[in-house]
């Protein structure tokens, strides 16, 4: 073209707004690949419909309606009648791909069903879907206005610019991916370095680094202030999504060299240690050594953040021989379906069950406090997203967030607990 | 006609959900109707314990780096409820200023503006333009928004906006159909 070096994020919006290029900060309209939405805000997108008089939307094939918040509608709650008018809504308009309770997190129904793929550009409601990127798609988080985009098959978005994280090395014996997103939010949240940046990941570590992964990197990168994130689309990817794409068009984008990064920072993968974030901030984490000993009142383990096969294998590594502490309730819950399945495959149901945990359905339960309410002064650690007064339940509970083998060791152990020594020791 | 109003200049990383409204009280809400009374009474209260009752239709936002972080739709719902023509920013996050023009609130991003405003000054900012006038008579430039920006803000927000056009179509439909 121009010779100007262009981004991942400019390219792919460029395409969907059927222009030849795109610049930092443009106001365009782009017509999505596909519009995610949930049902929590539901009510009020119906209400929108309504009142716009919304007969048909031009475009039910991009519509990916699903069910995750409140996985089971429980007495008491208005979510029932969410459930029924969601669903009926997407049969009138010929929507194929709605995904009822149970089936798991738009996050995982996007990337596990062949949706989110290379180049594609996705509208979702929430910006920790940037967990897509780890596929080279890219999440626009737009909020409530998700039915806008489905209304006009297209809406406007101001160009991001782009920032850069360059990985290397590999992550050390017991560290998890949790870990490394935890210690890049405690140094580049309150410096503004990546706010309003679409975060290109890349180096040598990322081919470390399985897909599972990648995307817990990317889930939680939006608590930066970043708009959105992508991976490289490297060999694994690929196989990944051939897997999965059932025939559907993808096309791998890179970046040109010497774009413009509005910040460049290299993290060592080999340098970085478990951590656990203290509440009520998202950059407050501290090598889990500073915080051991602090007794517990429950764990839980799943969320965007933190329901993946890896997590549920670390659990399970953990908890495999060993029991949960009589005064820890633990939680753990598939991210999907497929995770579900998959964990029940590999016998990992049957190891969370004997160590006394409660295995929920797939969805978001206990991260935005629908499952396992705390009571004042009660602590919990989480891999769920927020640590902020009262997002479980009692203001005066306590919240500490990490990655699934400190998750784990915690509940065992009944306080914080680093897990590689019980990692090293191995099956009790 | 564009915006001129007396400006309230806040500070550097204001909170959206913890700051300029507080979003704990009002989390049950969800999928509920606004409640703009609510949220105009809270707006700002935090910072500024006189906004509420101080503030006048036509008032200009002037914000720092990072305004508004961590902000719902209500945030924008508070401002817009609370008579703010325009909110100009040194730097927020994409979602704010989303949220903000579909609530019906122009969010102008001003590299420059912070430190050009003094509290309780006489503006202009134009969305449309991009183009904001300081009391001196000095002028700093934004992005000017898209047509359909300009679209959402006259409307007074994208759903009204919607309503206009689909109730235009509806009837473009009925002529057709009459004259048939």
């Amino acid at each position: 073209m121009d010779g100007t070096p262009r981004s991942v994020a400019q390219k792919i919006i460029a395409r969907a707004a059927g222009m030849a290029s795109v610049e930092v900060g443009d106001y365009v309209t782009v017509a999505p690949d596909y519009v995610a939405c949930q049902e929590l805000f539901w009510p009020g997108h119906k209400r929108n419909l309504e009142r716009i008089g919304v007969d048909r939307i031009p475009r039910p094939d991009k519509a990916i309606m699903v069910i995750d918040h409140s996985t089971s509608a429980a007495m008491g709650s208005p979510h029932h009648e969410t459930h029924r008018t969601l669903r009926d809504w997407c049969a009138s308009q010929g929507i194929e791909t709605f995904f009822g309770p149970g089936n798991g997190l738009r996050h995982l129904v996007l990337t596990e069903r062949g949706f989110a793929r290379p180049g594609t550009l996705i509208f979702s409601d929430e910006g920790n879907i940037a967990s897509i990127g780890a596929l080279g798609a890219l999440n626009l988080p737009i909020s409530t206005e998700v039915i806008v985009a489905l209304i006009q098959d297209g809406t406007w978005i101001a160009v991001p610019p782009s920032a850069r994280i360059t990985l290397t090395g590999r992550m050390g014996f017991g560290v998890g991916a949790r870990d490394v997103i935890q210690t890049i939010l405690r140094d580049q949240t309150t410096n503004s370095a990546l706010l309003q940046a679409c975060v290109e990941f890349a180096g040598a570590g990322v081919a470390t680094l399985s897909i599972d992964e990648r995307e817990t990197i990317l889930a939680s990168l939006f608590h930066s202030g970043a708009y959105t994130g992508v991976m490289p689309v490297d060999d694994a990817v690929i196989a990944y999504v051939e897997a999965r794409a059932q025939g559907r068009p993808w096309q791998v984008v890179e970046a040109d060299p010497g774009v413009p990064y509005i910040a460049d920072l290299t993290y060592d993968l080999s340098a970085i240690a478990p951590m656990v974030t203290l509440p009520p901030d998202l950059h407050a984490a501290v090598p889990v050594g500073d915080v051991a000993g602090q007794r517990i009142d429950q764990a839980t383990i799943g969320s965007c953040s933190g329901g993946r096969m890896e997590d549920m294998r670390l659990a399970a590594g953990l908890l495999r021989g060993r029991r949960v502490a009589p005064h820890v309730t633990l939680y753990i819950t598939p991210g999907s379906r497929n995770v579900y399945a998959a964990a029940a495959r590999e016998g990992l149901l049957e190891v969370f069950a004997e160590a006394g945990a409660t295995v929920l359905a797939p969805g978001c339960t206990t991260c935005w406090g629908y499952q396992g309410v705390l009571n004042d002064n009660e602590v919990l650690i989480s891999t769920q997203q927020f640590n902020y007064a009262g997002r479980n339940g009692a203001r005066s509970a306590r919240v500490h967030l990490a990655g699934a083998a400190v998750v784990a060791a915690s509940a065992i152990e009944g306080r914080i607990a680093d897990p590689r020594p019980m990692m090293a020791e191995g099956v009790a | 006609m564009s915006p001129r109003g007396r400006a309230w200049v806040f500070g550097d990383d204001v909170s959206g959900d913890d700051g300029i409204i507080e979003f704990a009280i009002i989390r049950d809400s969800f999928g509920k109707e606004h409640d703009e009374a609510a949220l105009r009474a809270m707006c700002f209260r935090r910072l500024r314990p006189e906004f509420p009752a101080e503030v006048r239709p036509g008032d200009i936002i002037v914000g720092g780096r990072n305004f508004a972080h961590h902000n719902h739709v209500e945030v924008s719902v508070a401002i817009r409820a609370s008579g703010i023509a325009v909110v100009v920013v040194e730097s927020c996050d994409a979602g704010f200023l989303r949220r903000a023009l579909n609530a019906g609130l122009p969010v102008m991003i001003c590299p420059g503006i912070q430190g050009a405003v003094r509290d309780g000054e006489v503006i202009g900012a134009d969305p449309e333009t991009g183009v904001v006038t300081l009391a001196d008579g000095g002028t700093l430039r934004s992005k000017p928004f898209s047509p359909r920006m300009v679209e959402i803000w006259r409307a007074g927000g994208v759903i009204p906006l919607l309503e206009r056009e689909f109730a235009q179509r509806r009837a473009q439909q009925a002529r057709e159909e009459a004259t048939r």
